[in-house]
């Protein structure tokens, strides 16, 4: 078995190497990718575990082995099949990506699977319209497209999971087993290990690779003995503690593993406060200058002897701290709470769907907003609930800061006004400015505005005003079309069985909903694109960056032209969609489907060119700020996944919390025929059919075509 | 719940060697909760010969909570602010630890005097006249020494007069200079209040 490993992954990395090394001469990538994909999926699907694996002397440009884990870089630990696979995955994408551009391996920085994205992007091209073709669309196609839409060979699972109240112990065994198991450690001790690093296990093998064991220990307040040491109560009936200054007997005393000895009266007191301070996952032993955490056991004990309602929150606490102190997961902000939190794996620029329904922006919590970023949607917000509530809207109180963004208020006639950040700026022109000025000039600053009498501000406020309401509406318009379009789910829902039971032969109906599902989507994406633009050709942020008026009404131009596009489609295949089809005829119901296909697959197209325009000519030219969106999806929202930690053997945890929970929530071991990806990938497949009017996030397209790899390697089986 | 005994034990041991450290523990009143102490200003330094008197308050969670103190005589350092007297040092806050005692606490304000750490300041005024013009602020760190610290021990007499003057009887006035260890503004407090 161990030999099997190795040799998957030697397969897998001579691939690598490959097309590491003939990148110059064109290589075969698309050839060479596929092989990676198919290696790494046959080492998930026979649930390879690569936590033997060895140093790697091939591939040191790519991998950084040390014995026990492979490391993909930057950082980057893998110990298993699924963590193989990804990074097979990454590295494979990343190859491709590289040779296109010719950029240097050595100069791999950032492995991102939604590279995976851009390359099906590239494949789809083939299947898109150009305006001029688009009446032309002979059936052959429409059937490419829709089997295409419906074959799905392998695509991504959703990389976001959702995590349950029952789950969350779950959730965090994965990364305690892996760290218990690393380090031969008890799980108290890995917990403490990790809460230091914020869960973030690739980083704490970081901090082991680079500084070592005792370092790593040290600094989180890990003290692992050899045996504890009773010295002193061996010898005398009593001992002194230091805290309350009495002679205590030496049965009612606590040694923690740093060897500190106090009165379990005392260690009682002081966990109690601690915990009421909030501070329960890192209490510190209570010796001056002792870095280590108390052992979570005897916490348990000491409270729960003296008050059993304390120690549950501290079992709590200890338990959602890998919600609280960890980057990756984030709670559902559903109001009521659902309990949920949702786990993203790569990036936390992304939106997610919870499994109460709630869709949100991972990064700040709050509505799905691409492509807006989430300060613009921060401040969108925000204008809107001000600008409502202003009664008269022609009297703007606030101007964003040139340096920290925050809206400051103008008190007084004096036009220069300073933020709380301390940045003075001119009221007139949004500058920033020195401090000193007098009524008539600011120093360090010529606007030439400064004289700016009171009607010209009026005037300039008005402008402002309008400019707001111009994007403002047309947001409104699209977020109130997307309201009453979700209508037109139950309504189809129903057309569909009339038309269903009308025909005796079978008619596939998954097009109209595929299409609903398409205007859905683009409707917000329109919906968002408004403030979007707003800030983006406008003067709250990108002042300076957008400085030549030329060069910002060109891109203002170009962008506002896709959005028509964008627009005048939606509103085509909203109407198409209308249509009555279950009175329709068969062949007026062929038409029918030719057109909402059609319009779905140009309005893919034209979205995914918006945000590309967008992330790359727009957001990606600015010079100062930085502004991150979440990428393009063209299946929409990604829909977190039940949690499904791959468990090799359940009684390898040792968890120790709330095990009543244990039986219930942990997962059977893996069946050694297929991976639970695929498993899910055919489920969400047979799903498709019966169950699409609930799927959102149906996949719309499949990309990799199936190629006989056995001819080109024999695999060992 | 204060644990009283350890406060008595503190205050036993940190009185027998007062003459030696400098530093003395006084109740301020029938309450073990309301302490206040004295530190001598350390030798060599712009405070030698001054008497610091601070307020220290002992929470219900002490010794599991640090001491809340701060300066009552007026004091020019980087650490201490000069507008109230708060302290800033690590050891009065999250370095706490149960096992250090007033006594440790007061023998750090000690060496804190001699040794002030600007890049952390309580006082920004203070510290940034530490960094960039030493001489003057030696000297008025001085001054406030000169000023305040020492005014304590002498011209009680004084401060009796003073707020004779001010209307309040006299054998209240002592009384009340008495229970605070001569502090003009604090006896004034307290001849206010009732
Ligand atoms: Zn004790
Ligand atoms: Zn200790
Ligand atoms: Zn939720
Ligand atoms: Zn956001
Ligand atoms: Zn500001
Ligand atoms: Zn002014
Ligand atoms: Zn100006």
């Amino acid at each position: 078995m161990r030999d099997y490993v190795v040799e998957i992954i030697e397969r897998t990395f001579n691939v690598a190497a490959y097309v590491a090394t003939s990148i110059h001469d064109y290589p075969d990538v698309a050839l060479a990718s596929a092989v990676l994909f198919y290696w790494s999926r046959r080492a998930s699907e026979d649930g390879l575990c690569m936590s033997a694996a060895r140093a790697c002397t091939l591939h040191d440009l790519i991998f950084r082995c040390a014995p026990g884990i492979v490391e993909i870089d930057p950082g980057r630990a893998v110990t298993d099949g699924a963590r193989a696979r990804i990074a097979c995955q990454s590295l494979a994408l990343e190859l491709v990506e590289q040779s296109q551009v010719g950029i240097c391996l050595s100069e791999l920085d950032q492995l991102d699977l939604g590279l995976l994205e851009t390359n099906r992007s590239m494949e789809e091209d083939d299947y898109m319209y150009s305006d001029d073709d688009e009446a032309d669309c002979s059936d052959r196609d429409l059937d490419g497209i829709e089997s295409e839409e419906d074959s799905l060979d392998w695509h991504p699972k959703p990389s976001s999971k959702v995590i349950t109240k029952e789950s969350l112990l779950l959730a965090q065994g994965e990364d305690l087993r892996r760290v218990m198991e690393f380090l031969k450690l008890k799980e108290q001790h890995a917990r403490t290990l990790l809460i230091h690093h914020r869960w973030d296990v690739d980083k704490l093998f970081a901090v082991l690779v680079d500084k070592g064991k005792d370092q790593l220990f040290a600094e989180a307040g890990v003290t692992v003995l050899e045996c504890k040491s009773y010295a002193a109560s061996l010898f005398s009936p009593t001992v002194a503690c230091n805290i309350c200054m009495e002679d205590i007997c030496a049965n009612e005393v606590t040694v923690m593993d740093c060897s500190h000895c106090f009165c379990n009266n005392c260690w009682t007191e002081h966990f109690i406060v601690k915990i009421n301070e909030g501070q329960s996952r890192r209490i510190r032993c209570m010796e001056h200058k002792c870095n280590a955490i108390c052992d979570e056991a005897a916490i348990r004990n000491l409270v729960s002897a003296r008050d059993p309602e304390l120690a549950e929150r501290f079992e709590r606490f200890l338990l959602e701290s890998y919600i609280d102190d960890n980057k990756m997961v984030k709670w559902c902000p559903s109001v009521p709470h659902c309990g949920n939190a949702i786990r993203v794996e790569n990036d936390e620029y992304c939106e997610v769907e919870c499994a109460c329904g709630l869709q949100f922006c991972f990064r700040c919590s709050s509505e799905a907003h691409s492509p807006c970023s989430c300060l613009m949607w921060e401040l969108w917000a925000k204008k809107c609930k001000d600008e409502s509530e202003t009664v008269n809207w022609m009297t703007v109180h606030t101007k964003p800061c040139p340096k920290c963004h925050k809206p400051v208020e103008k008190n007084g006639g004096c036009n220069l006004v300073s933020c709380i950040c301390g940045q003075p700026f001119c009221w007139l022109c949004g500058g920033a400015t020195g401090k000193n000025h007098t009524w008539t000039s600011i120093s360090g600053h010529s606007c030439g505005r400064y004289k700016e009498d009171k009607e010209q501000s009026a005037e300039r406020a008005k402008k402002d005003l309008y400019r707001y309401m111009h994007y403002h509406n047309r947001h409104k318009a699209h977020t109130d079309s997307f309201k009453l379009e979700s209508r037109l789910k139950e309504l189809i829902k129903d057309k569909i069985s009339i038309s269903e039971s009308k025909n005796i032969n079978y008619i596939d109906y998954t097009w109209v909903t595929n299409g609903l599902y398409r205007l859905f989507r683009s409707r917000r994406v329109l919906s968002y694109s408004y403030p979007f633009a707003y800030y983006m050709f406008g003067n709250d942020l990108f002042k300076d960056e957008m400085a030549d008026e030329k060069k910002r009404e060109l891109k203002k131009n170009l962008f506002e032209d896709q959005q028509e596009r964008l627009e005048s489609n939606v509103e085509k295949l909203s109407k198409s969609l209308e249509q009555q089809f279950d009175e329709l005829t068969e062949e007026a119901v062929m038409a029918m489907r030719a057109e909402v296909i059609n319009l779905s697959v140009h309005i893919d197209g034209i979205c995914k060119k918006m945000y590309e325009c967008i992330e790359n000519d727009l957001l990606g030219s600015l010079e100062q700020a930085i502004h991150n969106i979440s990428p393009y999806k063209s299946e929409g929202v990604e829909r977190a996944s039940e949690l499904s930690v791959f468990t090799r053997d359940p009684s390898q945890c040792f968890l120790q919390l709330n095990s009543s929970l244990k039986g219930e929530t942990m997962e059977p071991g893996r069946s050694s025929s297929g991976s639970p990806s695929f498993e899910k990938g055919c489920s969400s497949r047979k799903r498709g059919r019966r169950e699409a009017l609930l799927d959102l996030n149906m996949p719309a397209r499949a990309t990799f075509k199936s190629y006989d790899f056995n001819s080109q390697i024999s695999h060992p089986r | 719940m204060l644990d009283l005994s350890r406060v008595q034990k503190e205050l036993m041991d940190c009185n027998r060697d007062k003459d030696i450290s400098g530093i003395s523990v006084e109740l301020r009143g029938d309450d073990l909760s309301r302490l206040f102490g004295t530190i001598s200003g350390p030798i060599a330094t712009p405070y030698e010969g001054g008497t610091f008197r601070i307020d220290i308050h002992l929470t219900d969670e002490y010794p599991f909570e640090p001491p809340k103190m701060q300066f009552m005589t007026k004091v020019w350092h980087p650490n201490i602010s000069s507008q109230n007297g708060a302290i800033c040092l690590d050891i009065l806050k999250d370095q706490w630890s149960p096992a250090l005692t007033i006594k440790t606490a007061l023998l750090s304000l000690q060496a804190l005097l001699s040794a002030p750490e600007p890049d952390d300041p309580q006082d920004a005024v203070v510290a940034q006249q530490y960094l960039r013009d030493y001489p003057t602020f030696v000297g008025t760190a001085r001054y406030w020494t000169e000023t305040f610290a020492k005014r304590a021990s002498v011209g009680i007499e004084e401060k009796v007069q003073k707020l004779v003057e001010m209307g309040f009887p006299e054998d209240l006035v002592r009384k009340s200079l008495d229970k605070v260890g001569g502090d003009e503004n604090m006896a004034l407090e307290k001849l206010c209040s009732g």
